[in-house]
Protein backbone atom coordinates (compact mmCIF):
# COMPACT_ATOMS: atom_id res chain seq x y z
CA UNK A 1 0.00 0.00 0.00
CA UNK A 2 2.95 2.31 0.64
CA UNK A 3 4.44 2.03 -2.97
CA UNK A 4 0.76 3.09 -4.07
CA UNK A 5 0.24 5.84 -1.94
CA UNK A 6 3.90 7.25 -2.81
CA UNK A 7 2.40 7.40 -6.39
CA UNK A 8 -1.35 8.53 -5.98
CA UNK A 9 1.06 11.56 -3.80
CA UNK A 10 3.37 12.16 -5.88
CA UNK A 11 3.69 15.84 -5.19
CA UNK A 12 3.51 15.00 -1.59
CA UNK A 13 6.63 12.02 -1.94
CA UNK A 14 8.51 14.85 -3.89
CA UNK A 15 7.70 17.33 -1.47
CA UNK A 16 8.96 14.87 1.18
CA UNK A 17 12.20 13.99 -0.20
CA UNK A 18 13.33 17.79 -1.36
CA UNK A 19 12.81 18.73 2.44
CA UNK A 20 14.53 16.16 3.50
CA UNK A 21 17.43 16.72 1.48
CA UNK A 22 16.92 20.36 2.58
CA UNK A 23 17.48 18.98 5.82
CA UNK A 24 20.62 17.15 4.78
CA UNK A 25 22.14 19.79 3.11
CA UNK A 26 21.48 22.30 6.14
CA UNK A 27 23.62 19.88 8.03
CA UNK A 28 26.73 19.54 5.56
CA UNK A 29 26.55 23.21 4.75
CA UNK A 30 25.29 24.40 8.01
CA UNK A 31 28.57 23.13 10.09
CA UNK A 32 30.73 23.78 7.86
CA UNK A 33 29.45 27.70 7.19
CA UNK A 34 29.32 27.98 11.06
CA UNK A 35 32.19 26.30 12.71
CA UNK A 36 34.56 27.22 9.24
CA UNK A 37 36.92 25.03 7.42
CA UNK A 38 38.20 23.79 10.75
CA UNK A 39 35.34 21.93 11.70
CA UNK A 40 35.83 18.20 12.94
CA UNK A 41 34.70 15.76 10.48
CA UNK A 42 33.91 14.29 13.80
CA UNK A 43 30.83 17.08 14.90
CA UNK A 44 29.07 16.61 11.08
CA UNK A 45 29.21 12.76 11.58
CA UNK A 46 27.73 12.92 14.87
CA UNK A 47 24.92 15.21 13.24
CA UNK A 48 24.42 13.52 10.94
CA UNK A 49 24.35 10.14 12.37
CA UNK A 50 22.16 11.70 15.21
CA UNK A 51 20.19 12.80 12.29
CA UNK A 52 19.43 9.67 11.19
CA UNK A 53 18.88 7.78 14.58
CA UNK A 54 16.57 10.36 16.09
CA UNK A 55 14.51 9.93 12.15
CA UNK A 56 14.21 6.08 12.06
CA UNK A 57 13.81 6.59 15.85
CA UNK A 58 10.62 8.56 15.35
CA UNK A 59 9.47 6.31 12.35
CA UNK A 60 9.42 3.34 14.44
CA UNK A 61 8.17 4.35 17.69
CA UNK A 62 5.12 6.15 16.01
CA UNK A 63 4.62 3.38 13.32
CA UNK A 64 1.84 0.69 14.78
CA UNK A 65 -0.01 4.02 17.33
CA UNK A 66 -0.36 5.82 13.95
CA UNK A 67 -1.21 3.12 11.68
CA UNK A 68 -3.92 1.69 14.27
CA UNK A 69 -5.00 5.63 14.34
CA UNK A 70 -5.20 5.87 11.00
CA UNK A 71 -7.33 2.27 10.29
CA UNK A 72 -9.70 2.89 13.17
CA UNK A 73 -10.41 6.32 11.47
CA UNK A 74 -11.01 5.59 8.44
CA UNK A 75 -13.08 2.89 8.97
CA UNK A 76 -10.71 -0.41 8.12
CA UNK A 77 -9.46 -1.06 11.64
CA UNK A 78 -11.91 -4.08 11.82
CA UNK A 79 -10.91 -5.19 8.30
CA UNK A 80 -7.85 -6.19 9.43
CA UNK A 81 -8.70 -7.93 12.28
CA UNK A 82 -11.07 -10.09 9.83
CA UNK A 83 -8.05 -11.19 8.41
CA UNK A 84 -6.96 -14.88 9.14
CA UNK A 85 -3.36 -13.78 9.29
CA UNK A 86 -3.56 -11.55 12.40
CA UNK A 87 -3.75 -8.04 13.05
CA UNK A 88 -0.76 -8.10 14.86
CA UNK A 89 1.19 -10.11 12.64
CA UNK A 90 0.12 -7.49 9.81
CA UNK A 91 0.92 -4.50 12.19
CA UNK A 92 4.25 -6.10 12.51
CA UNK A 93 4.61 -7.01 9.00
CA UNK A 94 3.84 -2.72 8.63
CA UNK A 95 5.89 -1.48 11.03
CA UNK A 96 8.64 -3.84 9.66
CA UNK A 97 8.42 -2.39 5.86
CA UNK A 98 8.11 0.68 6.88
CA UNK A 99 11.37 1.12 9.04
CA UNK A 100 12.97 -0.58 6.24
CA UNK A 101 11.54 1.04 3.45
CA UNK A 102 12.60 4.63 5.65
CA UNK A 103 16.20 3.16 6.04
CA UNK A 104 16.36 2.94 2.60
CA UNK A 105 14.81 6.73 2.30
CA UNK A 106 17.46 8.16 4.27
CA UNK A 107 20.29 6.20 2.73
CA UNK A 108 19.42 7.77 -0.59
CA UNK A 109 19.51 10.83 0.88
CA UNK A 110 22.71 10.73 2.93
CA UNK A 111 24.35 9.54 -0.35
CA UNK A 112 22.59 12.27 -2.63
CA UNK A 113 23.63 14.86 -0.06
CA UNK A 114 27.19 13.54 0.14
CA UNK A 115 27.36 13.35 -3.78
CA UNK A 116 26.29 17.02 -4.35
CA UNK A 117 28.76 18.21 -1.57
CA UNK A 118 31.34 16.41 -1.70
CA UNK A 119 31.64 15.96 1.81
CA UNK A 120 31.86 11.76 2.91
CA UNK A 121 30.71 10.56 5.93
CA UNK A 122 33.23 7.87 7.13
CA UNK A 123 30.08 5.48 7.80
CA UNK A 124 30.69 1.86 7.77
CA UNK A 125 27.11 1.01 6.81
CA UNK A 126 27.44 -2.66 7.26
CA UNK A 127 27.95 -2.16 10.59
CA UNK A 128 25.03 1.00 10.77
CA UNK A 129 22.23 -0.87 9.39
CA UNK A 130 22.05 -4.02 11.43
CA UNK A 131 22.92 -2.18 14.78
CA UNK A 132 20.32 0.62 13.83
CA UNK A 133 17.92 -2.07 12.92
CA UNK A 134 18.10 -4.12 16.02
CA UNK A 135 18.26 -1.21 18.47
CA UNK A 136 15.06 0.33 16.45
CA UNK A 137 12.73 -2.82 17.37
CA UNK A 138 12.78 -1.99 20.97
CA UNK A 139 11.16 1.23 19.97
CA UNK A 140 8.78 -0.83 17.33
CA UNK A 141 7.69 -2.59 20.90
CA UNK A 142 6.89 1.01 22.45
CA UNK A 143 5.27 2.04 19.17
CA UNK A 144 2.56 -1.62 19.56
CA UNK A 145 1.92 -0.18 23.08
CA UNK A 146 0.94 2.88 21.56
CA UNK A 147 -1.12 1.01 19.20
CA UNK A 148 -2.43 -1.26 21.77
CA UNK A 149 -3.96 1.72 23.63
CA UNK A 150 -4.93 3.57 20.52
CA UNK A 151 -7.48 0.30 20.14
CA UNK A 152 -9.21 1.25 23.42
CA UNK A 153 -8.12 5.23 23.35
CA UNK A 154 -8.12 6.19 19.85
CA UNK A 155 -6.33 9.74 20.37
CA UNK A 156 -2.84 8.95 21.39
CA UNK A 157 -1.20 11.91 19.16
CA UNK A 158 -0.51 13.80 21.81
CA UNK A 159 1.61 10.87 23.48
CA UNK A 160 3.13 9.90 20.53
CA UNK A 161 4.49 13.40 20.30
CA UNK A 162 5.79 13.91 23.42
CA UNK A 163 7.88 10.48 23.13
CA UNK A 164 9.07 11.59 20.17
CA UNK A 165 10.19 14.51 20.95
CA UNK A 166 11.27 13.62 24.79
CA UNK A 167 13.43 10.66 22.76
CA UNK A 168 15.90 13.44 21.73
CA UNK A 169 16.87 14.47 25.71
CA UNK A 170 16.77 10.58 26.72
CA UNK A 171 19.38 10.33 24.04
CA UNK A 172 21.93 12.59 25.99
CA UNK A 173 21.72 10.54 28.76
CA UNK A 174 25.18 8.42 29.72
CA UNK A 175 24.00 4.54 29.26
CA UNK A 176 27.61 3.03 29.07
CA UNK A 177 28.98 1.78 31.31
CA UNK A 178 25.91 0.12 32.22
CA UNK A 179 24.12 2.18 34.40
CA UNK A 180 19.83 2.34 35.22
CA UNK A 181 19.31 4.60 31.50
CA UNK A 182 21.01 1.73 29.90
CA UNK A 183 17.45 -0.22 30.33
CA UNK A 184 15.48 2.80 28.55
CA UNK A 185 14.54 1.27 25.26
CA UNK A 186 16.80 2.52 22.21
CA UNK A 187 19.23 4.69 24.07
CA UNK A 188 21.84 1.65 24.49
CA UNK A 189 21.58 1.25 20.99
CA UNK A 190 21.84 4.91 19.55
CA UNK A 191 24.82 5.45 22.19
CA UNK A 192 26.59 2.23 20.57
CA UNK A 193 26.37 3.27 17.10
CA UNK A 194 26.98 7.11 17.60
CA UNK A 195 30.21 6.34 19.63
CA UNK A 196 31.75 3.59 17.16
CA UNK A 197 31.02 5.40 14.05
CA UNK A 198 32.07 8.62 15.43
CA UNK A 199 34.53 8.37 17.65
CA UNK A 200 35.38 4.60 16.53
CA UNK A 201 34.58 3.25 20.48
CA UNK A 202 34.99 -0.31 20.92
CA UNK A 203 32.17 -1.91 22.98
CA UNK A 204 32.92 -6.16 24.70
CA UNK A 205 30.31 -8.47 23.20
CA UNK A 206 28.37 -8.41 26.30
CA UNK A 207 27.61 -5.12 25.52
CA UNK A 208 26.08 -5.74 21.74
CA UNK A 209 23.96 -8.86 23.91
CA UNK A 210 22.56 -6.88 26.15
CA UNK A 211 21.52 -4.08 23.54
CA UNK A 212 19.93 -6.93 21.38
CA UNK A 213 18.42 -8.41 24.65
CA UNK A 214 16.72 -5.26 25.67
CA UNK A 215 15.40 -4.18 22.05
CA UNK A 216 13.84 -7.77 21.92
CA UNK A 217 12.82 -7.63 25.61
CA UNK A 218 10.55 -4.28 24.64
CA UNK A 219 9.68 -5.96 20.88
CA UNK A 220 8.26 -8.81 23.02
CA UNK A 221 6.30 -6.47 25.57
CA UNK A 222 4.98 -4.04 23.24
CA UNK A 223 3.39 -7.44 21.09
CA UNK A 224 2.32 -9.18 24.73
CA UNK A 225 0.18 -5.55 25.96
CA UNK A 226 -0.72 -4.95 22.58
CA UNK A 227 -2.82 -8.21 23.08
CA UNK A 228 -3.87 -7.53 26.25
CA UNK A 229 -5.18 -3.95 24.43
CA UNK A 230 -6.98 -5.70 22.04
CA UNK A 231 -8.52 -8.17 24.05
CA UNK A 232 -9.87 -5.51 26.03
CA UNK A 233 -10.88 -3.45 22.94
CA UNK A 234 -13.29 -6.29 22.19
CA UNK A 235 -14.58 -6.92 25.18
CA UNK A 236 -15.71 -3.40 25.32
CA UNK A 237 -16.80 -3.57 21.89
CA UNK A 238 -14.09 -0.67 20.59
CA UNK A 239 -13.02 -2.03 17.33
CA UNK A 240 -14.84 0.20 15.03
CA UNK A 241 -15.72 3.26 17.56
CA UNK A 242 -13.45 5.93 16.61
CA UNK B 1 -20.22 -29.13 4.87
CA UNK B 2 -21.53 -26.59 2.55
CA UNK B 3 -24.65 -28.65 1.01
CA UNK B 4 -27.49 -26.62 1.04
CA UNK B 5 -29.53 -26.51 4.10
CA UNK B 6 -26.98 -27.27 6.50
CA UNK B 7 -26.27 -24.82 9.11
CA UNK B 8 -23.50 -22.41 8.01
CA UNK B 9 -23.34 -20.71 11.40
CA UNK B 10 -25.21 -22.40 15.00
CA UNK B 11 -25.65 -19.39 17.64
CA UNK B 12 -26.71 -21.22 20.77
CA UNK B 13 -27.53 -18.82 23.89
CA UNK B 14 -25.34 -15.99 23.22
CA UNK B 15 -24.84 -13.14 25.76
CA UNK B 16 -23.20 -10.27 25.39
CA UNK B 17 -23.45 -6.99 28.14
CA UNK B 18 -21.43 -3.63 28.91
CA UNK B 19 -22.04 -3.60 32.82
CA UNK B 20 -25.79 -2.87 33.05
CA UNK B 21 -26.87 -2.75 29.36
CA UNK B 22 -27.52 -6.22 27.88
CA UNK B 23 -27.27 -5.61 24.01
CA UNK B 24 -27.93 -9.60 23.36
CA UNK B 25 -29.74 -11.56 25.77
CA UNK B 26 -29.01 -15.57 25.10
CA UNK B 27 -30.41 -15.70 21.45
CA UNK B 28 -29.73 -18.91 19.35
CA UNK B 29 -30.79 -19.41 15.72
CA UNK B 30 -29.47 -20.73 12.73
CA UNK B 31 -28.23 -19.65 9.36
CA UNK B 32 -28.06 -22.70 6.25
CA UNK B 33 -25.68 -23.05 3.37
CA UNK B 34 -27.44 -21.60 0.13
CA UNK B 35 -29.58 -19.16 2.10
CA UNK B 36 -29.84 -15.11 3.16
CA UNK B 37 -30.88 -14.82 6.41
CA UNK B 38 -32.24 -11.43 7.38
CA UNK B 39 -31.63 -9.60 10.88
CA UNK B 40 -34.27 -6.69 11.18
CA UNK B 41 -34.64 -4.69 14.58
CA UNK B 42 -34.46 -1.09 15.95
CA UNK B 43 -30.94 1.06 17.07
CA UNK B 44 -29.51 -1.04 19.35
CA UNK B 45 -31.47 -4.09 19.57
CA UNK B 46 -28.10 -6.03 18.71
CA UNK B 47 -27.80 -6.80 15.17
CA UNK B 48 -24.32 -5.53 15.10
CA UNK B 49 -23.12 -7.02 18.06
CA UNK B 50 -24.49 -10.01 16.92
CA UNK B 51 -22.73 -10.40 13.07
CA UNK B 52 -19.10 -9.01 15.26
CA UNK B 53 -19.29 -11.43 17.75
CA UNK B 54 -19.96 -14.33 15.17
CA UNK B 55 -16.64 -12.43 13.66
CA UNK B 56 -14.85 -12.57 16.61
CA UNK B 57 -14.46 -9.09 16.58
CA UNK B 58 -16.52 -8.90 20.31
CA UNK B 59 -15.97 -10.91 22.62
CA UNK B 60 -18.76 -12.96 24.19
CA UNK B 61 -20.43 -12.91 27.68
CA UNK B 62 -21.54 -16.89 27.48
CA UNK B 63 -23.44 -18.85 24.57
CA UNK B 64 -21.95 -20.45 21.57
CA UNK B 65 -21.34 -19.61 18.18
CA UNK B 66 -20.41 -22.17 15.38
CA UNK B 67 -19.19 -20.96 12.03
CA UNK B 68 -19.07 -24.04 9.21
CA UNK B 69 -18.95 -26.70 11.85
CA UNK B 70 -16.38 -24.57 13.87
CA UNK B 71 -15.97 -22.62 17.45
CA UNK B 72 -15.58 -19.50 16.70
CA UNK B 73 -13.81 -18.35 20.03
CA UNK B 74 -11.12 -21.95 18.94
CA UNK B 75 -10.89 -21.50 15.17
CA UNK B 76 -11.85 -18.01 14.30
CA UNK B 77 -8.67 -17.59 12.23
CA UNK B 78 -9.92 -20.64 10.00
CA UNK B 79 -13.25 -19.58 9.97
CA UNK B 80 -12.03 -15.80 8.79
CA UNK B 81 -10.35 -17.50 5.55
CA UNK B 82 -13.97 -18.47 4.49
CA UNK B 83 -16.07 -15.49 5.66
CA UNK B 84 -16.33 -11.72 3.87
CA UNK B 85 -17.73 -8.87 5.94
CA UNK B 86 -19.08 -5.24 5.37
CA UNK B 87 -19.36 -3.84 8.75
CA UNK B 88 -18.89 0.11 8.55
CA UNK B 89 -20.56 0.32 4.53
CA UNK B 90 -17.98 2.50 2.53
CA UNK B 91 -15.82 2.64 5.32
CA UNK B 92 -15.01 -0.37 5.15
CA UNK B 93 -12.35 0.40 2.01
CA UNK B 94 -9.95 2.85 1.68
CA UNK B 95 -10.80 5.99 -0.52
CA UNK B 96 -7.34 7.11 -1.52
CA UNK B 97 -6.94 3.71 -3.64
CA UNK B 98 -8.71 2.29 -6.54
CA UNK B 99 -10.91 -0.66 -6.61
CA UNK B 100 -8.21 -2.89 -8.11
CA UNK B 101 -6.01 -1.59 -5.74
CA UNK B 102 -8.09 -2.36 -2.61
CA UNK B 103 -9.02 -5.39 -4.03
CA UNK B 104 -5.43 -6.44 -4.83
CA UNK B 105 -4.83 -4.80 -0.59
CA UNK B 106 -7.70 -7.22 0.71
CA UNK B 107 -6.84 -10.17 -1.01
CA UNK B 108 -3.32 -10.03 0.64
CA UNK B 109 -4.92 -9.31 3.89
CA UNK B 110 -6.74 -13.01 3.57
CA UNK B 111 -3.46 -14.25 2.70
CA UNK B 112 -3.86 -14.50 -1.38
CA UNK B 113 -1.59 -12.99 -3.94
CA UNK B 114 -1.58 -10.74 -6.32
CA UNK B 115 -1.95 -13.21 -9.35
CA UNK B 116 -4.29 -15.26 -7.51
CA UNK B 117 -6.60 -12.81 -7.62
CA UNK B 118 -6.47 -11.16 -10.75
CA UNK B 119 -8.77 -13.07 -12.52
CA UNK B 120 -11.37 -12.83 -9.96
CA UNK B 121 -10.96 -9.33 -9.65
CA UNK B 122 -11.77 -8.68 -12.78
CA UNK B 123 -14.53 -10.69 -12.93
CA UNK B 124 -16.29 -8.65 -9.88
CA UNK B 125 -15.40 -5.15 -11.04
CA UNK B 126 -17.38 -6.54 -14.04
CA UNK B 127 -20.56 -7.92 -12.39
CA UNK B 128 -20.62 -4.72 -10.07
CA UNK B 129 -20.31 -2.65 -12.86
CA UNK B 130 -17.17 -0.88 -11.58
CA UNK B 131 -15.03 -1.95 -14.49
CA UNK B 132 -14.42 1.77 -16.05
CA UNK B 133 -13.45 3.17 -12.94
CA UNK B 134 -11.79 0.65 -11.91
CA UNK B 135 -8.53 2.71 -12.00
CA UNK B 136 -9.73 5.73 -10.45
CA UNK B 137 -9.70 6.69 -6.88
CA UNK B 138 -12.30 5.61 -4.45
CA UNK B 139 -13.00 9.35 -3.01
CA UNK B 140 -13.92 10.58 -5.85
CA UNK B 141 -17.17 7.62 -6.25
CA UNK B 142 -20.79 7.75 -5.09
CA UNK B 143 -21.71 6.37 -1.94
CA UNK B 144 -23.45 3.64 -4.16
CA UNK B 145 -20.04 2.89 -6.03
CA UNK B 146 -18.09 2.95 -2.63
CA UNK B 147 -20.44 0.17 -1.28
CA UNK B 148 -19.83 -1.36 -3.98
CA UNK B 149 -16.49 -1.42 -4.12
CA UNK B 150 -16.22 -2.55 -0.17
CA UNK B 151 -18.73 -5.63 -1.36
CA UNK B 152 -16.68 -6.65 -3.73
CA UNK B 153 -13.72 -6.65 -1.32
CA UNK B 154 -15.62 -8.54 0.80
CA UNK B 155 -16.29 -11.22 -2.11
CA UNK B 156 -12.44 -11.39 -3.00
CA UNK B 157 -11.52 -14.45 -1.53
CA UNK B 158 -14.40 -16.53 -2.78
CA UNK B 159 -15.82 -16.94 0.99
CA UNK B 160 -18.44 -19.31 1.69
CA UNK B 161 -19.92 -17.21 4.80
CA UNK B 162 -20.85 -13.21 4.06
CA UNK B 163 -22.20 -10.45 7.11
CA UNK B 164 -22.98 -7.72 5.97
CA UNK B 165 -24.43 -4.90 8.20
CA UNK B 166 -26.50 -2.60 6.75
CA UNK B 167 -25.26 -2.96 3.28
CA UNK B 168 -27.87 -0.59 1.46
CA UNK B 169 -27.56 2.26 4.44
CA UNK B 170 -27.82 5.65 1.91
CA UNK B 171 -28.16 4.03 -1.45
CA UNK B 172 -30.63 4.59 -4.02
CA UNK B 173 -33.25 2.34 -5.07
CA UNK B 174 -31.22 1.50 -8.59
CA UNK B 175 -28.23 0.68 -6.80
CA UNK B 176 -30.23 -1.17 -3.84
CA UNK B 177 -31.56 -3.58 -6.44
CA UNK B 178 -28.50 -4.43 -8.31
CA UNK B 179 -27.15 -4.85 -5.44
CA UNK B 180 -29.97 -7.16 -4.65
CA UNK B 181 -29.69 -8.94 -7.45
CA UNK B 182 -26.15 -9.77 -7.30
CA UNK B 183 -26.56 -10.86 -3.33
CA UNK B 184 -29.27 -13.47 -4.90
CA UNK B 185 -26.63 -14.96 -7.70
CA UNK B 186 -23.93 -15.38 -5.81
CA UNK B 187 -25.59 -16.92 -2.80
CA UNK B 188 -26.55 -19.50 -5.79
CA UNK B 189 -23.13 -19.91 -6.96
CA UNK B 190 -21.28 -21.38 -4.41
CA UNK B 191 -24.41 -22.66 -1.49
CA UNK B 192 -23.13 -19.51 0.52
CA UNK B 193 -24.54 -18.33 3.42
CA UNK B 194 -25.34 -14.71 3.86
CA UNK B 195 -26.39 -12.80 7.37
CA UNK B 196 -27.54 -9.35 6.36
CA UNK B 197 -28.90 -6.69 8.66
CA UNK B 198 -30.45 -3.99 7.09
CA UNK B 199 -33.26 -1.05 7.85
CA UNK B 200 -34.62 -1.31 4.96
CA UNK B 201 -37.64 -3.48 4.45
CA UNK B 202 -37.84 -3.92 0.92
CA UNK B 203 -34.37 -5.10 1.06
CA UNK B 204 -35.08 -7.34 2.95
CA UNK B 205 -37.90 -8.73 1.97
CA UNK B 206 -36.67 -9.14 -1.53
CA UNK B 207 -33.22 -10.64 -0.73
CA UNK B 208 -34.24 -12.92 2.39
CA UNK B 209 -35.02 -16.21 3.06
CA UNK B 210 -35.50 -15.90 6.24
CA UNK B 211 -35.79 -12.95 8.74
CA UNK B 212 -34.98 -12.75 12.40
CA UNK B 213 -36.40 -9.82 14.15
CA UNK B 214 -34.95 -8.83 17.22
CA UNK B 215 -35.43 -6.50 20.12
CA UNK B 216 -33.25 -5.21 23.27
CA UNK B 217 -31.09 -8.54 22.43
CA UNK B 218 -34.02 -11.22 22.17
CA UNK B 219 -35.52 -12.82 19.46
CA UNK B 220 -39.05 -11.52 18.75
CA UNK B 221 -39.71 -13.98 15.63
CA UNK B 222 -37.24 -16.42 13.69
CA UNK B 223 -39.03 -17.77 10.75
CA UNK B 224 -39.29 -17.91 6.57
CA UNK B 225 -40.91 -14.66 5.24
CA UNK B 226 -43.89 -17.11 3.96
CA UNK B 227 -44.59 -18.22 7.04
CA UNK B 228 -44.43 -14.91 9.06
CA UNK B 229 -46.61 -13.26 6.27
CA UNK B 230 -48.98 -15.85 7.03
CA UNK B 231 -49.19 -15.43 10.94
CA UNK B 232 -49.90 -11.99 10.26
CA UNK B 233 -52.03 -11.92 7.26
CA UNK B 234 -54.56 -14.88 8.87
CA UNK B 235 -55.65 -12.32 11.72
CA UNK B 236 -56.75 -9.32 9.65
CA UNK B 237 -59.96 -10.15 7.77
CA UNK B 238 -61.63 -7.75 5.13
CA UNK B 239 -65.59 -8.40 4.52
CA UNK B 240 -67.59 -6.76 2.10
CA UNK B 241 -71.30 -6.81 3.40
CA UNK B 242 -74.34 -5.87 1.25
CA UNK B 243 -75.36 -3.89 4.13
CA UNK B 244 -74.53 -2.22 7.63
CA UNK B 245 -75.20 -5.40 9.86
CA UNK B 246 -76.43 -3.00 12.74
CA UNK B 247 -75.14 -2.28 16.25
CA UNK B 248 -76.11 -5.34 17.88
CA UNK B 249 -73.79 -7.76 15.83
CA UNK B 250 -71.10 -5.21 15.63
CA UNK B 251 -70.84 -5.09 19.56
CA UNK B 252 -71.40 -9.22 19.20
CA UNK B 253 -68.31 -9.21 16.58
CA UNK B 254 -66.42 -7.23 19.35
CA UNK B 255 -65.96 -10.28 21.56
CA UNK B 256 -64.56 -12.18 19.09
CA UNK B 257 -61.57 -9.33 18.13
CA UNK B 258 -61.32 -5.68 17.42
CA UNK B 259 -64.37 -4.64 14.96
CA UNK B 260 -64.50 -1.60 12.47
CA UNK B 261 -66.68 -0.61 9.83
CA UNK B 262 -67.26 1.37 7.27
CA UNK B 263 -70.73 1.74 5.94
CA UNK B 264 -71.22 3.48 2.23
CA UNK B 265 -74.77 3.77 0.70
CA UNK B 266 -76.24 -0.36 0.39
CA UNK B 267 -72.42 -1.85 1.32
CA UNK B 268 -70.49 -1.83 4.29
CA UNK B 269 -67.05 -3.16 4.67
CA UNK B 270 -65.84 -4.75 8.05
CA UNK B 271 -62.43 -5.39 9.05
CA UNK B 272 -62.19 -7.82 12.10
CA UNK B 273 -58.72 -8.36 13.67
CA UNK B 274 -59.69 -11.73 15.18
CA UNK B 275 -57.57 -12.49 18.07
CA UNK B 276 -58.10 -16.72 17.67
CA UNK B 277 -58.91 -17.91 13.31
CA UNK B 278 -61.19 -20.10 15.02
CA UNK B 279 -63.21 -17.15 15.60
CA UNK B 280 -64.30 -16.63 11.80
CA UNK B 281 -67.17 -19.36 12.78
CA UNK B 282 -68.86 -16.79 14.92
CA UNK B 283 -68.65 -13.76 12.56
CA UNK B 284 -70.24 -15.70 10.03
CA UNK B 285 -72.66 -16.90 12.55
CA UNK B 286 -73.40 -13.18 13.62
CA UNK B 287 -73.30 -11.78 10.42
CA UNK B 288 -76.04 -14.87 9.36
CA UNK B 289 -78.38 -13.96 11.87
CA UNK B 290 -78.04 -10.19 11.17
CA UNK B 291 -79.27 -11.20 7.24
CA UNK B 292 -76.27 -9.56 6.37
CA UNK B 293 -74.91 -11.19 2.98
CA UNK B 294 -71.05 -11.48 2.64
CA UNK B 295 -70.35 -10.75 -0.81
CA UNK B 296 -66.37 -10.91 -0.71
CA UNK B 297 -63.71 -11.02 1.52
CA UNK B 298 -60.20 -11.18 1.80
CA UNK B 299 -56.93 -11.61 4.26
CA UNK B 300 -54.98 -8.47 4.44
CA UNK B 301 -51.41 -9.27 3.75
CA UNK B 302 -48.88 -6.92 5.45
CA UNK B 303 -45.76 -6.07 4.50
CA UNK B 304 -42.81 -6.65 6.21
CA UNK B 305 -42.47 -3.32 7.32
CA UNK B 306 -45.97 -3.25 8.58
CA UNK B 307 -45.16 -6.91 10.24
CA UNK B 308 -42.15 -5.48 11.56
CA UNK B 309 -43.41 -2.49 13.16
CA UNK B 310 -46.39 -4.38 15.05
CA UNK B 311 -44.03 -6.97 16.41
CA UNK B 312 -42.25 -4.23 17.99
CA UNK B 313 -44.77 -2.57 19.23
CA UNK B 314 -46.58 -5.29 20.31
CA UNK B 315 -43.51 -6.92 21.87
CA UNK B 316 -44.60 -10.20 21.90
CA UNK B 317 -42.58 -13.34 23.84
CA UNK B 318 -39.24 -14.60 22.39
CA UNK B 319 -39.57 -17.63 20.92
CA UNK B 320 -35.97 -19.69 20.62
CA UNK B 321 -35.77 -21.98 17.73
Amino acid sequence: MLGWELKRYLFNTGAMLVVMYLIFLGMFWGVKSIGGADVETSSLDSMVIGYILWMSAMFSLQGTGSVVLSESQRGTLEQIYLSPLGADMIFFFKSVTSTLFNFLLLTFMLYLTMFTTGRVLSVNLLYFYPMLFISVLSLNGIGFMLGGIGLIHKRIGAVNGILSFGLIGLMLLRVYPLNGFSFIPFLAGAHTINAHIVHGTSFPPWWYVFVAGNSLFYLAMGLLLFRVFEKRAKKLNKMGQY
Amino acid sequence: MTTAGSPAITVSKLRKSYKDLVAVDGISFEAYHGEILGILGPNGSGKTTTLKSILGLITFDSGEVTALGMDARKRSRRILRETGAVLEGARNIYWHLSPLENLVYFAGLKGLSKQDILERADMLLEQLGLNEVRDKEVRQFSKGMKQKVALACAFIHDPILLLLDEPTLGLDVEISRQMRDWLRESVMERERSILVTSHNMDFIESVCDRVLIIKEGRILSHETLESLKLRFASKTLVLELDRDPGSECLNGLAEVGQVTSDTQGDSCQLRIVLDDPMGLHAVTGALAEADSVIRDFRTEEKDLEEIFLSMIREEEQPCES
